[in-house]
C-alpha cells in the first residue's frame, strides 16, 4: 500500500487504482500518515518551503468553522473561464497537429531494415513466453563451439571465450 | 517586408538540419573507421593484461596474453577466479584446458576457414543494422580511449558500448545493452601492457599428458542433406557456416552459425539417441548469453547465441526437419 502512495504522490498512478488508494487514506491511521510522509519527502527533494507542521489541522479546523454553502451563487468569472477553455482547445489542436505531423515524417532507418516477412509455409510465430529453465549441463561445449565463429573474436581476441565458463560448474559436477 | 524574417529563420533551419545531417554521416563513418581499428589492433598488436568481466552477480578476472609474429600469433586466455580455465589459440587451434577435469578440448579449424574477420563489405553491413556513433573520450586502465556506441534498430539485437584506446585502438571496454538500455554484460581491462610479449608467456601451463583429449572433429557439413532445414526471418543474420562435430566426449552434433556481423548464433542438432538426461525445452540466460532448448523429429535443438532471447527463440522455432527423399 505504501508503494501506491508512493506512486500516487508522484502522479503515476492511474485513476483506478488511486481511487482505491484514496479510500485507505479516508480510514486514515497508517496510510494517512504516510501519505503526509511521502508529501513531506517530495517537497524536500523539490526544495519547496514546507508547510507548517499543523497546517492541515489549521485548515481542517476553519473550514469546519464556515458555513457549508448548500447553493453556491454562480460564478462571476465565466468570462474569464470561456479564455481559458479556448486557449487549452487550441494547444491541443496545436497538440494533434504536431503529432500527426511526427506520425507521417519519414522515420530514419525504416527504409533500411526490411519489415520481418512471416516465411509463407510456417507463419512466424508470435512470441509465446518459453519456459525459463537452467543451463544446459553441456552449456560449456556449446559456448566453447559457438565462440570461435563469434565476430565478437575478431574485436576482442580470445576474451570472449571467458563466457564459456558456465557458472564454474564443470559438467561432471552438475548432475 | 514582414516575411523576410520568417524566410531567414526557414533557410537558418534548412541549413543547420543539412549540416546536422553531414556531420551526422562523418560522424558515423568516423565511428566505422574506429571499428576497423579496433579490429586491426586486435589482429597486430602484442600485449598482456588483466579484465573482469561481469554478468549479472558474477564478476570474474582473467589474464589475456597475445604474442604476435609473422607467421601467425598465439593468444591465451587464463581465468584467475573461480574454477580454472585456460584456452591457448594458434593459427589452426584452440585448446581448452580444464585441470579440474583433467580434460583437454581440442578445436582445429583450417586455415582458410580461420576465425572471423571484419570485412569492409561487413562494415557496411554493420551499419545497416546498428546506428553506429563516436562518443566523448574516457580513461580505462590508464589509458584514453575513445568510446564507440552501436545502437540497434531493431530488438533482434543488442546494443554495445565500446572503447578503445586513441593511440593503438586496443578495445579496452565494451558493455552489451538490451532494449531497455541495461548492461547484461560487460569486460573492462584494469590492467594492459601493449608491446612486447615473450613466447614464454602464451604456453600453456599444463603439459595435459595424462588428461583425456576431447577432440570436436569439426569439418564442414551439409545438413540440408540429412533433412535438417532452418527458414527463418531473422533480417541481418547471415549463415556463416554449416559444420558437423563432436560435443563433449563424442556426441556428434551438426552447427550451423548466423551472424549480423557483429553478433552470432549457433544452431545445435543433436540425436535423442543414447542420451542419458531429458531434455528441458525452454529458455536458459548467461549475460549477454541466451540459449534455447526444443525437442524435433528425435532430435535436441540447442540454440546459443549472444542475442536477445527473441531472435534466439526464433532461429529454434525455426528448424525443420523433413525426410530426404
Amino acid at each position: 500500500m505504501k508503494q501506491k502512495i508512493s506512486m500516487m504522490v508522484d502522479g503515476e498512478l492511474d485513476e483506478g487504482a488511486a481511487e482505491e488508494t484514496f479510500k485507505s487514506l479516508a480510514r486514515g491511521g497508517e496510510a494517512l500518515n504516510a501519505w503526509r510522509t511521502y508529501h513531506l519527502i517530495s517537497d524536500a527533494m523539490r526544495e519547496s518551503r514546507l508547510l507548517s507542521r499543523d497546517f492541515a489541522a489549521r485548515v481542517a479546523d476553519r473550514l469546519s468553522s464556515e458555513p457549508t454553502v448548500l447553493a453556491p451563487g454562480r460564478l462571476a468569472r465565466g468570462g474569464e473561464r470561456g479564455k481559458w477553455f479556448a486557449l487549452s482547445a487550441a494547444a491541443s489542436v496545436a497538440a494533434v497537429a504536431l503529432v500527426g505531423w511526427l506520425a507521417f515524417a519519414p522515420q530514419p532507418g525504416l527504409d533500411a531494415v526490411p519489415v520481418a516477412q512471416a516465411p509463407q509455409s510456417a507463419p512466424a510465430p508470435v512470441a509465446k513466453q518459453p519456459a525459463i529453465v537452467p543451463l544446459p549441463a553441456a552449456a560449456h561445449d556449446y559456448l566453447l563451439a559457438h565462440q570461435g565463429y563469434s565476430p565478437r573474436v575478431s574485436l576482442q581476441g580470445m576474451a570472449a571465450y571467458v563466457r564459456s565458463v558456465s557458472d564454474e560448474v564443470p559438467a561432471e559436477a552438475r548432475k | 517586408m514582414t516575411a523576410r524574417p520568417a524566410a531567414v529563420a526557414a533557410l537558418a533551419a534548412g541549413v543547420l538540419i543539412a549540416v546536422a545531417g553531414l556531420a551526422q554521416a562523418q560522424n558515423e563513418a568516423d565511428a566505422l573507421g574506429w571499428l576497423r581499428k579496433i579490429h586491426d589492433a586486435t589482429q597486430k598488436l602484442s600485449y598482456t593484461g588483466t579484465f573482469v568481466y561481469q554478468q549479472g552477480g558474477r564478476t570474474e578476472a582473467s589474464r589475456i596474453t597475445r604474442y604476435a609474429r609473422a607467421d601467425g600469433d598465439i593468444e591465451k586466455l587464463e581465468v584467475l577466479d573461480g574454477a580454472p580455465m585456460e584456452i591457448v589459440r594458434t593459427r589452426d587451434t584452440v585448446k581448452c584446458y580444464l585441470p579440474g577435469s583433467r580434460v583437454v578440448k581440442v578445436d582445429r579449424r583450417s586455415v582458410e576457414r580461420g576465425f572471423p574477420a571484419l570485412l569492409p563489405g561487413q562494415l557496411s553491413g554493420i551499419a545497416q543494422y546498428y546506428t553506429v556513433s563516436l562518443g566523448e573520450t574516457k580513461r580505462v586502465a590508464g589509458f584514453d580511449c575513445q568510446a564507440v556506441a552501436l545502437t540497434p534498430k531493431d530488438e533482434l539485437r543488442y546494443g554495445y558500448r565500446l572503447c578503445a584506446d586513441t593511440n593503438t585502438g586496443m578495445l579496452l571496454k565494451a558493455v552489451t545493452l538490451d532494449s531497455a538500455g541495461q548492461a547484461v554484460e560487460q569486460f573492462t581491462f584494469t590492467q594492459l601492457s601493449i608491446g612486447y610479449v615473450s613466447r614464454d608467456k602464451v604456453r600453456p601451463r599444463h603439459s595435459a599428458r595424462a588428461w583425456r583429449v576431447e577432440d570436436t572433429g569439426a569439418a564442414p557439413a551439409n545438413l540440408a542433406e540429412a533433412g535438417w532445414s532452418v527458414n527463418v526471418e531473422l533480417p541481418g543474420f547471415r549463415k556463416v557456416i554449416e559444420l558437423k562435430r563432436r560435443l563433449g566426449e563424442s556426441r556428434p552434433a551438426g552447427q550451423l552459425v548466423y551472424s549480423d556481423g557483429l553478433a552470432a548464433v549457433s544452431v545445435f542438432i543433436e540425436s535423442l539417441e543414447g542420451r542419458p538426461e531429458p531434455v528441458r525445452p525452454g529458455l536458459a540466460s548467461m549475460g549477454a548469453i541466451n540459449i534455447y532448448t526444443r525437442e524435433v523429429a528425435n532430435h535436441v535443438v540447442t540454440v546459443v547465441g549472444e542475442a536477445p532471447a527473441m531472435s534466439v527463440q526464433r532461429l529454434a522455432d525455426a528448424v525443420e526437419f523433413r525426410k530426404p527423399q
